[in-house]
């Protein structure tokens, strides 16, 4: 804590005549001198840390764009939000990504800047207390405790036994004996309560461990992201991930190589039909239009399998809270969906298509994705549209709609698009260019296992199986540890810069008669309520131990009666 | 999975506890308003006051013991740890506020007067968890996992635990504005510090304090450390402060900033009459309490134990929550709107913590900071969950 008083601007300037009335200009060397010692302040320090807070408030309340795109696109669109000009605004502030932007991160340089200024003296101040040791006292009956205790003991013995008090409660002694100089007298000085300073120091220094942890999984980790069907299977390689985020220099050869393997998920819901007690809200508010019961996902879980050179090594289960961490490599359960397996062929028979789609959800358990099945032919490229509804109903306005998540009653609708819908582009086929194409008029409504022809084209589509996809996020965190470790240093730093307390006592011997007379003082630096109890205590052991029969009881100090009250 | 009967008695435990919360809340206050605190900060009850206690504390621990059953029947009935939805949060946030004001407020420091604040803050934030009830009933999957019971926990003991700092910081700005009021009135042109009893003994050397006048004061309030030399806290007679605090201001105040919350909220005149109502007998009681709070500077020093106890468990919490994060989520932080809202908080009570100990800040600048950090606190918990789209909103209603 480096707490200046000193006001620098009111000094004058060595190169400026006296009297002078003309404003004091600062050289560069003096205004970085100035702006240092400002930024080494303990006020600066608090000041940059509420604004950090403010950053941090905004970026809880403006969306985020690495967060929630949609949202920010609405908000850039003017459909949802503050409006288009607002949004113009916050996007020219970077307040749609506060934690990317230079302004903030310039914010923690500045912050980070600002600590190790303050940290750096109070390292070494810290060092040199600790290695020195308690210092002697001066004038001990000045000090805010002290006693004075009359024991038949020689001065030498009073305070071995004094040492032994303060060694039970973990002090850190010194003794400077009475070496024959006139006048000399021997002396004890303790001290404990370094941990404070320590913990404090220990706490801050655990934010270099904690940046450094996380530049670490930023630069050398890996994260990617892979949808994959029951059945299939995907590669720990460079091109498996449909969304790839490597660090900067994550090295391309870390990838393991492994194979995973899904080999079956399963969805489990909790189905509550809908209470007929319109003031009871159900569980989950999945309530959907046609849907009688609510449902809640209680559990998904993939089976997956790992395989090294073609044997499958490890076989478990995957789930949201348990992933499956091997050879350095973790695999989360991130999403899942459904997958109709679905084939296209010409009515001759020659197959055109067969794969099981990935589709996404598109609200009240409906799935949707599109089918690329040809796209060689630039300019009659096809596609199939599919929605797929699990458990197909009709709701009260004799809407089709799906009841449930579970694929009860499945029925897959498929829209069949033709033309130039540039799916040979390298984009995913969901974003095909309708603009281009041509909708036929009448779309291809199946049950699993039928198979139906298109109306208006050569063609027969089979929905031949319903699948589940798993989504899998796979990582490589290679800072994770030190994360962990500068976590756990903060805790560690945190808990005795908050709780213990410097205090230090001194205890004198003066010759007196036969025996001698011990004056025994201390003072807190910090907590002196919680000091004055721990003195008292102090007192009457040394006491105890000096065996100081017919003195009369430590008088206790006026702060200590009233804290005891 | 849930267990209906189980699921009722809880909710009808649930029910009992808040009566006895709010009988204990008045009985407390009935308490306070039969107690004397000398100026030094010993607290002394006359015969009604000390009955008034005894029985606010039986009150108040039998409601938590009741509290505790509905909590455990709770659990029982829903089959999983009672804190996967903000009903059953805010419920704990109370008990866990009741529990640390009877065991550490009361019991080891002995500001057991303060506890009718304390328990108003346990009311209201029962009456939100009244607000978001939900039925008991199972949890979505990524809840399933023994972190829960070690992130949400931790994060309720220390948001129990800031509840009680931030009665004891309101009080000290209360009562620090008071003290510092009447001493400017009594101490026309005396230099310094300005009556606060906080910091007064950085800025002002023991010395400067100038000759005393008389042990006794015209109210007959004995002030025990007359002649004694010295102590800066024996200064602010007790009735004038109340005297030096509008009486208006005090109800009117908290009536207008809650009317209005509610109204604009629920948009429910009777909702907003009620909440109103409450607020302004709440800074009545507030306004009525002055002179018999601690004085300033202990009000400080409770509010800073209290802070420095939560902080370290609010840490654990956080870093418990990025542990968990990447157990489920893959990633131990996403500058999710949760993710920020415990950051911004756990900043603001580290500003608390720092500005305490910054010349410049100390006493009032430092208390304003924790009742932002509080403020903060209730945002990440209930704007956070109730209003902003994230991974934690599954978590709410």
């Amino acid at each position: 804590v480096t707490q200046t008083t000193a006001a620098t601007g009111t000094r004058p300037h060595p190169s400026r005549p006296r009297g002078s009335r003309l404003p004091e200009i600062p050289g560069p060397g003096e205004t970085f001198a100035r702006a240092w010692k400002a930024l080494r302040r303990m006020s600066t320090a608090l000041k940059l840390l509420l604004v950090l807070t403010v950053a941090v408030i905004l970026g809880t309340f403006v969306p985020q764009e690495p967060v929630i795109p949609t949202t920010v696109a609405e908000w850039r669109a003017g459909t949802s939000g503050p409006g288009e000009a607002t949004s113009a605004a916050f996007d020219a502030l970077g307040l749609f990504d506060v934690f990317g932007a230079w302004w903030f991160n310039a914010l923690v340089v500045l912050l980070v800047t600002s600590l190790t200024g303050c940290l750096v003296p109070r390292i070494r101040a810290f060092v040199r207390a600790a290695r020195c040791g308690p210092a002697a006292g001066r004038n001990l009956g000045r000090l805010t405790h002290n006693v004075e205790l009359r024991t038949p003991l020689p001065p030498c013995e009073a305070l071995d036994r004094a040492e032994a008090a303060l060694n039970h409660r973990r002090f850190r002694c010194r003794r400077s004996a009475a070496d024959g100089a006139p006048g000399a007298v021997a002396q004890l000085a303790a001290e404990r309560g370094h941990a404070r300073e320590g913990g404090s120091i220990a706490f801050h220094i655990s934010f270099y461990v904690l940046v450094t942890g996380a530049m670490i999984g930023h630069t050398f980790g890996f994260t990617g992201q892979v949808n994959v069907v029951e059945g299939a299977s995907f590669a720990d390689t460079r091109i498996a991930y449909d969304l790839a985020e490597p660090g900067r220099w994550f090295p391309f050869d870390a990838h393991r190589g492994f194979v995973v393997g899904l080999e079956d998920f399963t969805a489990t819901y909790l189905e509550t039909p809908v209470s007929t007690d319109p003031g009871a809200e159900a569980p989950g508010d999945l309530v959907t239009g046609g849907a009688l019961s609510t449902f809640m996902p209680t559990d998904f879980a993939s089976r997956v399998t790992i395989s090294e050179d073609g044997e499958v090594v490890r076989e478990e289960e995957v789930r949201v809270n348990q992933p499956l961490s091997h050879d350095g490599v973790s695999v989360y359960q991130v999403r899942f969906g459904m997958a109709p397996q679905i084939e296209v062929r010409t009515t001759d028979g020659t197959v055109l298509y067969t794969d099981s789609v990935i589709l996404t959800e598109a609200g009240g358990f409906v799935w949707q994705g599109v089918a690329p099945v040809a796209r060689t032919e630039v300019e009659q490229q096809i596609a199939l549209e599919l929605i797929l509804l699990p458990d197909a109903g009709f709701n009260a306005q004799g809407m089709p709609v799906s009841r449930s998540p579970e694929p009860r009653n499945p029925r897959l609708a498929a829209v069949v698009w033709v033309g130039e819908l540039g799916l040979e582009r390298n984009r995913p086929p969901s974003e095909f260019r309708r603009d281009r194409g041509q909708q036929l008029p009448q779309p291809v409504i199946l049950e699993l296992g039928e198979t139906g022809q298109v109306q208006g084209l050569p063609l027969e589509i089979e929905f031949s199986g319903l699948p589940y996809w798993s989504g899998f996020q796979v990582s490589q965190e290679p800072g994770r540890w030190v994360l962990l470790a500068g976590a756990a240093l903060m805790l560690t730093g945190l808990v005795p810069s908050l709780y213990a307390y410097r205090r230090r006592v001194w205890v004198e011997a003066h010759p007196d008669g036969e025996g001698s007379r011990v004056v025994l003082a201390g003072v807190a630096l910090h907590r002196k309520g919680v000091f004055a109890e721990a003195f008292d205590g102090l007192a009457e052991d040394v006491a105890h131990r000096l065996d100081a029969g017919g003195a009369p009881a430590p008088e206790p100090h006026p702060e200590t009666t009233e804290r005891k009250a | 999975v849930a267990d209906p009967q189980l699921a009722a008695s809880s909710n009808s435990l649930f029910n009992l506890a808040f009566v006895a919360y709010i009988v204990a809340m008045a009985v407390y206050f009935f308490r306070l308003a039969f107690t004397r605190v000398s100026v030094v900060g010993v607290p002394k009850a006359t015969r009604a006051g000390s009955a008034a206690g005894a029985l606010a504390t039986m009150l108040a621990t039998g409601g938590a013991l009741v509290h505790l059953a509905s909590i455990v029947t709770r659990g029982m009935a829903a089959g999983r740890w009672p804190w996967a939805n903000m009903y059953e949060y805010s419920s704990i946030l109370a008990w866990g506020a009741v529990v640390f004001g009877l065991l550490v407020v009361q019991r080891k420091w002995g500001y057991g007067h303060l506890m009718g604040f304390v328990l108003a803050g346990a009311v209201l934030s029962m009456t939100s968890a009244l607000l978001l009830f939900t039925e008991a009933g199972p949890v979505v999957p990524a809840l399933r996992s023994y972190w829960i019971t070690i992130h949400t926990s931790a994060a309720m003991a220390a948001s129990s635990i800031f509840i009680v700092a931030f009665v004891a910081t309101a009080l000290y700005l209360v009562k620090d504005t008071a003290e510092r009021r009447v001493a400017a009135r009594s101490e026309e042109g005396h230099a310094g510090y300005g009556g606060s009893t906080v910091g007064a003994a950085q800025v002002l050397q023991a010395p400067a304090r100038p000759e005393r006048r008389g042990g006794s004061r015209p109210d007959g309030y004995t002030d025990p450390s007359a002649g004694s030399g010295g102590d800066e806290q024996a200064y602010a007679s007790p009735l004038a402060q109340r005297a030096a605090l509008s009486p208006v201001a005090f109800p009117l105040v908290p009536l207008v900033v809650v009317a209005a919350f509610v109204l604009i909220v629920w948009r429910d005149p009777v909702a907003t009459l009620v909440a109103g109502s409450a607020a302004a007998l709440l800074g009545t009681a507030t306004w009525y309490a002055v002179p018999y709070l601690p004085p300033a500077a202990k009000l400080d020093s409770l509010a800073y134990r209290v802070v420095a106890f939560g902080f370290p468990v609010w840490t654990f919490a956080v870093m418990a929550g990025a542990i968990w994060a990447q157990e489920a989520w893959g990633r131990y932080w996403g500058w999710d709107p949760k993710e920020t809202g415990s950051f911004f908080t756990w900043l603001l009570y580290a500003s608390y913590l720092h500005a305490r100990s910054t010349r410049g800040w100390r006493g009032r600048g430092a208390a304003w900071i924790g009742v932002i950090a509080f403020v903060a606190l209730m945002v990440t918990y209930y704007a956070v969950n109730l209003f902003i789209v994230g991974l934690h909103s599954y978590a709410g209603v």
